[in-house]
């Protein structure tokens, strides 16, 4: 009995490596890895949503998405340019705007003052709701008629007309910018936060008794050790923004017109509404190719540790 | 630091205030960071009053002109309305059952692949590593094709399940696609801060492996599993997109998209569609505000690098 039991906890050990990471790579294959070549495979082909009958087309559904219908040479397709604008406005004003914003609100809240660990409570629960349900309350706060922000300003006297938010192109996209800012500005604060507690206090005090104004101080003491976290911070914030499709479907749906139609609400309506697998298979390829593209750019830009000698 | 010429004591000079002997620069700068600050969260924060006192509006207040702050007649109505005329029940349930399985999964796999991650060199480790957090960065959206193929006709076990649209077990699957890597990444860096001392001497007092984890390692890593586990199921909890894709019926729908449901082209209920919404806000807010902490150090975990 001894024995088999020794024997037996041996060869457990034995296989403790392939026990531990054996199931998890098995799914991860599964989940990630088949989907994943799935996708490249089903962008090369043809599906007709009726008989779901597929024929292979090579790269004939990027053609359809990046370059004109009517086959000219070297012209873009207008949607995809037009859609990729936005996709650009909209990310790229939302990560500026909450970086900077994040980065301010860090530097606040790393300072040594009571009730921080509240103040940090009521700063990151935006980020933990349903962002659904953020979307959909921004859309209510910038509803035409009965929206608070419209009561706000008509009450308060500041504006006599109430603005319709949402039926307009370009403060639809604010809007749309304004609830993602509200969303994500506490991811970057959590990430700068925990970057600024690298930064050694003797460092502050040096530069202190030197006499470095403000901004030399963020310079040369705070930026350097805060690179790798900036470095974080930007490229999840990037990467997510570009896929994000709650906000914009629940509060814009594209609209109006197709004024906030981004690459994410572009992709669903090929796939879903339009049932052209197919394309809507190629947008994620050229997705999925833009976001390690960014994620390899950033580092290069970023990369490297404070102080590299 | 001069503090003679900050803007602060140019304000108070031109008002006619001496605050140089009174105001220490140090307490200026403490009361100008709590009053942004202040300013800050009151700001962020009234978009989630109001819709927490949308909730409690009867329908006709919702839509009087001009704007209430304040509801005049409080009422829980609403929330009365959402679980008698609408399968709120369910889709409460849908959402635990989820929520709770996919955590569970990507909890125990990700614990175990992490530590051995974490302590022990095996063949093609860096390369597996660094494919799992490469995996990371693959946009959900760009398969929502695959996806819904496979979850319609699931190769090798379609057999037994059949078509799996409409079930949550496809929203438990897709869910692990976020998370477990997620997992794995956290819980390998909380590994790494665990001293393997820790392992070396409980081999040395006769420990197998399995044991040395089990009995001495993971109860050490119980904040590590906390924060891993909270992430994961809040972002179960919230997930939007594949739900919309994967879910047809009360069958398998969770929350957020009951909370899509309130609107419709022309019309949204927005009375019902607050208290909807604070339903499936509640595990957010009270993890917030309870395990804030968690959620920080697993977030600044999971994305460190080297």
């Amino acid at each position: 009995m001894e024995t088999t039991e020794k024997s037996l906890r041996r060869t457990l050990d034995r296989l403790f490596v392939p026990l531990t990471v054996g199931p998890t790579l098995i799914w991860i294959a599964a989940i990630i890895v088949y989907p994943t070549v799935r996708l490249l495979w089903s962008s090369l082909f043809w599906m007709n949503p009726l008989t779901r009958e597929t024929e292979f087309v090579g790269l004939r559904n990027f053609k359809r998405l990046l370059l004109d219908p009517s086959g000219t040479l070297g012209v873009l397709n207008p949607s995809f340019i037009a859609f990729t604008k936005n996709t650009i406005i909209y990310v790229g004003c939302s990560v500026t705007f909450s970086f900077l914003l994040g980065l301010g609100i860090a530097l606040l809240l790393n300072k040594d003052l009571k009730g921080r660990g509240w103040f940090r409570t009521a700063v990151i629960v935006p980020w933990i709701l349903p962002y659904v349900m953020s979307g959909l309350m921004w859309r209510w706060m910038f509803e035409a008629k009965n929206g608070a922000i419209n009561g706000l300003l008509v009450q308060t006297g500041l504006i006599s007309e109430k603005i319709a938010f949402l039926s307009d192109g370009t403060l639809a996209m604010m809007t749309l910018i304004i609830a993602d800012i509200w969303v994500f500005t506490p991811f970057i604060v959590i990430i700068l936060l925990a970057g600024l507690q690298n930064v050694p206090e003797q460092l502050y005090d040096a530069a202190e008794v030197d006499g470095a104004s403000r901004w030399s101080r963020f310079r040369n003491v705070t930026y350097p050790f805060l690179k790798p976290s900036i470095l974080v911070a930007l490229t999840i914030r990037i990467i997510f923004d570009i896929r994000a499709l709650d906000l914009v479907w629940v509060m814009t749906k594209g609209g109006p017109g197709k004024s906030t139609e981004v690459w994410a609400s572009w992709l669903y309506r090929t796939s879903m509404e339009f049932q052209r697998t197919g394309e809507g298979a190629a947008l994620g390829v050229i997705m999925l190719a833009v976001t390690f593209a960014i994620v390899a750019i950033l580092y290069s830009i970023f990369g490297g540790t404070p102080y590299d000698s | 630091m001069s503090t003679k010429d900050s803007r602060f004591n140019r304000v108070a000079a031109r008002v006619g205030l001496n605050t140089d002997d009174v105001w220490p620069s140090v307490v200026r700068e403490r009361l100008l960071a709590y009053g942004l600050l202040l300013l800050y969260v009151i700001v962020i924060w009234f978009p989630i009053y109001y819709i927490f006192i949308t909730s409690l509006k009867t329908q006709s207040e919702v839509l009087t002109i001009p704007i209430t702050f304040v509801p005049q007649e409080p009422t829980a109505q609403n929330y009365i309305d959402i679980f008698r005329n609408r399968p709120f029940e369910a889709y409460t349930i849908n959402s635990l059952i989820v929520a709770s399985t996919t955590t569970v999964i990507c909890v125990t796999l990700g614990t175990m692949t992490g530590y051995t991650f974490s302590r022990h060199n095996f063949l093609g480790n860096k390369a597996l590593l660094l494919s799992i957090v490469a995996a990371r960065m693959i946009p959900p959206i760009a398969l929502i094709v695959p996806f819904f193929q496979i979850m319609s006709s699931p190769p090798l076990i379609g057999g037994l399940t059949g078509n799996l649209t409409d079930t949550r077990v496809a929203l438990i699957l897709t869910y692990t696609f976020f998370n477990l890597p997620f997992a794995v990444w956290i819980m390998k860096n909380y590994f790494d801060g665990v001293p393997r001392s820790l392992d070396e001497q409980a081999k040395v007092d006769g420990c197998s492996t399995w044991e040395a984890f089990v009995k001495i390692v993971l109860p050490v890593a119980k904040p590590g599993i906390a924060a891993t586990a909270i992430l994961a199921f809040i972002f179960s909890w919230n997930e939007f997109i594949f739900a919309l894709v994967l879910t047809r019926s009360e069958a398998s729908q969770t929350l957020p998209i009951a909370v899509s449901l309130f609107v419709a082209d022309d019309f949204v209920d927005w009375s019902h569609l607050a208290a909807g919404g604070m339903i499936a806000a509640l595990p957010g807010i009270l993890f917030g505000l309870f395990f804030q902490r968690y959620i920080v150090s697993g977030l600044t975990q999971g994305a460190v690098k080297e």
